[in-house]
């Protein structure tokens, strides 16, 4: 379990696409959790840290994943030489401090992990910690934060509808392309050109998208290819390998995604 | 040579006749020094019978006429001496013109084969035999054969019209060729084209016309672009770059979406040089956008400055608007760059003004243009009939009405089984209509079938189509259902022990990887009290996954009216559904009969995406007994459908009487060979297949098709219901 609670010092660069930082900043006016979706590596983490710098609250992370129990959310008895100890988890932590918690992936824990945020997303905001027989009531300026990416969910992996019922939605795709080439400059360190024909480039891998890919390029994947050119590489070379090679193992789709890239590039 | 020479002679019966005498005795002359007296001997037998057998004068020299060694002799003689038995002296005469010609092996075991089971075709197939091979390679002749005698059965008409090469199925084996062209490269090609464009084009293969050679380039009819099943001439190697070439260069004409333009009164030689000109012009818009495709066409612009017939022309301005380095002092390729260099390019009317221009000078050249054998020129261009709307001018080429007709029908089936809705629905066409399917199956796709005699796939063999279920008496099926509330409550308990859950996590275990935090604290805190701790200080996890996706497919063929096999199977499916969407494991159920080849008739009760709720059920009383069995194609499309669920595993139940059998398939063992070789296909693919077969006839053929392990036999008919989900459940456990 990763736990981080930061105040961000320096202002996260950040290129709105939409009025995401309205409707954050109105939730947040009035505390309400958050959930932001979309597909990977489209800047939904990089969001949350520029709003929280924006709000200047810290923010801890918390990455889900299967094992994850309530208790790693929320805290447990530790020991300690003759004694045992009470240590709070991140949501605890986060609730005290009046933190912006962020549990990022969260359809990755299991349901009944998730139910635990509950009693902190209505009215009550409270949490209750049942061994410890106490009720943590929430900091004023504590929000709670999720994100996941609906593409790849499956039966077994979704939110229940008692959890997904307490949440503003903010959704977040690919941005325009003209957009996403000011990102891929600004990141990659590149200029604007290259940068709107690796965009161009992406563009031709999330045309495959239910051909046989279940997602194309990254944002990120775009900005990493970028680097890569920066560090010398011909941009057919970095595509493939920052691209091409990462998202697929199917030979043909392999083949057919490298000769339309290649139609992108002089 | 004294007459009792000749008549100890064994060709004695042959010198008598004035017309043999020279060539027999030349023949014999030829043989009578080789070392293989056994073939020699054979050979003299075949040729004694085959005059016996009423050869002709003409047919007896020809094979008199042969040379080769005595063994291979024989075997010729042996041939033909059969095929005149059976077909006659003539066809057997064209059997040895034929083989004159070719020398092909294979020829002779096809036509023999043929003499047998097609006496009236043996002339015909002799005489077109360098045709076929030409096409389809030196083995491909026997295949051929075997094509047209399975395609045809018994009816005269059209195997005659088969082997002249008449037939549809004729000239599409030809144009497939080798095998390894356009199908084996068509999902790259579609890969590649959607990734260019956005949105998944329509690519198929160009079908070939009747009495025409297999066509040499790509063509676009409303959208689809059809493409030659392979460029003649070309090595394996480069095929595959052309057909990208080819692919790059439809999409531009696509992209660019030029509205189709009558011909009005213009020339052929004009169409020509306007389909260059717009060549042109829309290769500049796409590498406007698309840069890198310069380097993949750039190849195939090899005209030099040199030649002056209408091709060499027409290639060399081609080179020279594709290529500014390229140097042609030629007047007319100078023009041709300069017009275009000063129009507008995005300008859709463009190209008929320039083209217009430039074929003025060239008929004004009088140079020979013979519009029929004119091939477009660099090979990745299309045909450029695309471009111009025929209307219904009687001059448009044959192909073109033909080609329309398929684009139609092309469409039509495109947008039945896939998801592309709306897409150039507006330029749908009257024509389109002309050619309405019969109203209540729809195709759904064409699947291969193993020919078990000739130990090859055919592919496209039959075609899947979707008939519309009727709704039957809901209240009477949910009667029956009700009649039986213990076999349904013990169902009910299966579907609860079995519900499904993500990895349970197990407390306080004796052993693990990891510390149970909680059990070490309470050992701890009872160490610390003076008690005895508890050791089981771990924890783990069971995995207790369902992840099963099921087909169940329903023998609904005539057999199944008997002794109310269907009731009963609609009975044991519907208590199945029940459990398996109390389970909630996706499934879906399909009904199949089939009425040949071309009629393999699918139900669906129930879809993948569908609940199974009063519509499903109502779908499933509906289902009424009729025609026959051709599992393997119902198999292949079960297969297709649970390739789109992402279960980790998927089975496919077949629920059947007994033998697969159709109208079409004589030989009943052709079905079973095919059905087993779709259940094998369909394991190496990860689905599990597994039958449940009604009354102990079925038994043996079950077996073979399904494996041992892979059935069960079920004899008495009543246990179905009660039998198959418990089955069901020992099939997700496995």
């Amino acid at each position: 379990m990763d736990t981080v609670s930061v105040m961000i010092e320096a202002e996260p660069y950040y290129r709105a696409v939409g009025n995401e930082i309205d409707v954050f900043s109105a939730a947040y006016r009035h505390r309400l959790p958050v959930m932001l979706k979309g597909p990977t590596g489209c800047g939904k983490t990089r969001f949350l840290e520029y709003m929280a710098w924006r709000l200047r609250r810290p923010l801890i992370t918390v990455a889900a994943h299967e094992d994850m129990t309530a208790a790693d959310l929320v805290g447990r008895y530790l020991l300690a030489p003759g004694q045992t100890v009470w240590h709070d988890g991140p949501l605890t932590l986060a609730a005290r401090s009046g933190a912006i918690c962020y549990i990022d992936e969260i359809v990755e824990a299991r349901q009944d992990t998730t139910v635990v945020i509950h009693p902190l997303t209505d009215a009550r905001r409270v949490l209750p910690l049942e061994k410890k027989n106490e009720v943590v009531v929430a900091h004023a300026d504590f929000q709670l934060v999720i994100s996941y990416n609906p593409g790849y969910q499956s039966a077994v992996k979704d939110l229940k509808e008692s959890t997904k019922q307490r949440f503003i939605g903010i959704d977040f795709g690919y941005p325009a392309a003209l957009i996403e080439a000011e990102i891929v400059a600004r990141e990659g360190g590149i200029d604007r050109a290259l940068a709107e024909r690796l965009v161009d480039v992406g563009r031709r891998s999330r045309n495959l998208r239910g051909h046989g890919l279940e997602e194309g390029a990254s944002t990120r994947m775009l900005i990493h290819a970028g680097r890569l050119v920066l560090a010398g590489l011909s941009v057919g070379a970095a595509a493939q390998a920052a691209i091409v090679l990462p998202l697929t193992d199917d030979v043909e789709l392999r083949e057919a995604l490298t000769a339309a890239i290649a139609a992108c590039l002089e | 040579m004294s007459e009792q020479a000749n008549d100890a002679h064994p060709l004695a019966e042959l010198l008598r006749r004035p017309v043999l005498q020279a060539p027999a005795r030349a023949a014999w002359d030829a043989l009578a020094g080789q070392e293989d007296a056994a073939s020699v001997t054979r050979w003299t037998e075949a040729i004694l019978s085959l005059l016996h057998a009423n050869a002709g004068a003409a047919c007896m020299a020809a094979l008199l006429r042969l040379r080769d060694r005595p063994a291979a002799l024989a075997h010729m003689a042996e041939s033909v001496t059969d095929i005149c038995r059976h077909a006659g002296s003539s066809a057997a005469l064209a059997c040895i013109e034929a083989w004159v010609a070719l020398r092909a092996p294979g020829l002779w075991p096809a036509l023999r084969r043929l003499g047998r089971e097609a006496p009236d075709c043996v002339a015909v197939a002799a005489r077109q035999a360098g045709t076929i091979i030409a096409a389809t390679g030196w083995d491909g002749f026997e295949d051929f054969v075997a094509l047209g005698l399975k395609a045809t059965g018994h009816e005269k008409a059209r195997r005659a019209a088969f082997f002249t090469l008449a037939d549809p199925l004729a000239v599409q084996a030809l144009s497939r060729g080798t095998g390894s062209g356009f199908a084996a490269r068509e999902r790259r090609l579609k890969l590649f084209a959607a990734a260019i464009l956005g949105r998944a084009p329509m690519l198929r293969a160009r079908p070939a016309a009747v009495g025409l050679p297999p066509p040499r380039r790509a063509t676009l009819s409303d959208g689809v672009l059809l493409l030659p099943e392979s460029f003649p001439g070309l090595p394996e190697t480069d095929q595959a770059m052309l057909f990208r070439a080819a692919v790059a260069h439809g999409l531009t004409h696509i992209m660019a979406g030029a509205p189709r333009q009558t011909v009005g009164t213009l020339k052929p030689l004009a169409l020509a040089v306007i389909g260059v000109v717009e060549d042109a012009r829309v290769e500049t818009l796409a590498m406007r956008r698309f840069p890198g495709l310069r380097r993949l066409w750039a190849p195939y612009h090899v005209a030099r400055p040199e030649g002056i017939t209408v091709t060499a022309l027409l290639a060399r301005i081609s080179r020279a608007l594709f290529d500014p380095a390229y140097l042609d002092p030629h007047g007319l390729v100078l023009k041709a760059r300069a017009l275009v260099a000063e129009a507008d390019i995005a300008d859709p009317t463009a190209s008929r003004r320039i083209g217009g221009l430039l074929g003025n000078d060239l008929g004004q050249m009088r140079l020979q243009f013979n519009a029929r054998d004119y091939v477009v020129e660099p090979a990745y261009r299309d045909d450029g009939l695309g471009l111009w709307d025929f209307e219904d001018t009687t001059d448009a080429p044959p192909e073109i009405m033909e080609m329309r007709v398929e684009t139609a029908r092309l469409r039509q089936e495109e947008g039945e089984g896939r998801t592309d809705p709306g897409q150039d629905a507006a330029r749908g066409t009257g024509r389109a209509r002309a050619r309405a399917a019969e109203p209540e199956s729809v195709l759904l796709a064409r699947y291969p079938e193993w020919d078990c005699a000739a130990a090859v796939e055919r592919p496209d063999w039959t075609a899947v189509r979707a008939i519309p279920a009727p709704l039957g008496d809901l209240r009477r099926l949910e009667a029956r259902l009700e009649a039986m509330p213990d076999l349904r409550r013990r169902i009910d308990r299966l579907v609860r022990a079995a519900r499904p859950g993500r990895p349970r996590r197990l407390k306080r275990q004796p052993d693990g990887m990891d510390l149970d935090m909680d059990a070490v604290l309470d050992a701890e805190i009872a160490q610390t009290a003076g008690d005895l701790p508890d050791d089981r200080l771990y924890r783990g996890t069971a995995l207790q996954m369902r992840d099963l996706a099921t087909v169940v497919l329903v023998d609904v063929s005539e057999s199944t009216r008997a002794e109310a096999v269907l009731e009963t199977e609609r009975l044991a499916v519907a208590l199945l559904g029940d459990a398996m969407a109390g389970l909630g494991d996706p499934f879906a159920l399909l009904a199949f009969a089939s009425d040949g080849r071309d009629q393999v008739r699918l139900t669906r009760i129930k879809g993948f995406a569908e609940p199974f709720a009063s519509v499903q059920r109502a779908r499933l009383a509906g289902l009424s007994p009729g025609l026959s069995t051709r599992l393997g194609a119902a198999l292949r499309h079960a297969g297709v459908e649970i390739g789109t669920q992402r279960s980790v595993r998927r089975l496919i139940l077949v629920l059947t009487d007994g033998e697969p059998s159709d109208i079409d398939a004589p030989d009943p063992r052709d079905l079973v060979e095919d059905s087993r070789r779709a259940v094998l296909g369909l394991r190496a693919r990860g689905i599990d297949v597994f039958a449940v077969v009604l009354g102990a006839d079925g038994a043996e053929t079950a077996g073979r098709i399904f494996g041992r392990t892979g059935h069960v036999v079920m004899r008495r008919i009543e246990d179905l219901p009660a039998r198959l989900s418990d089955l069901y459940f020992r099939l997700s456990r496995r």
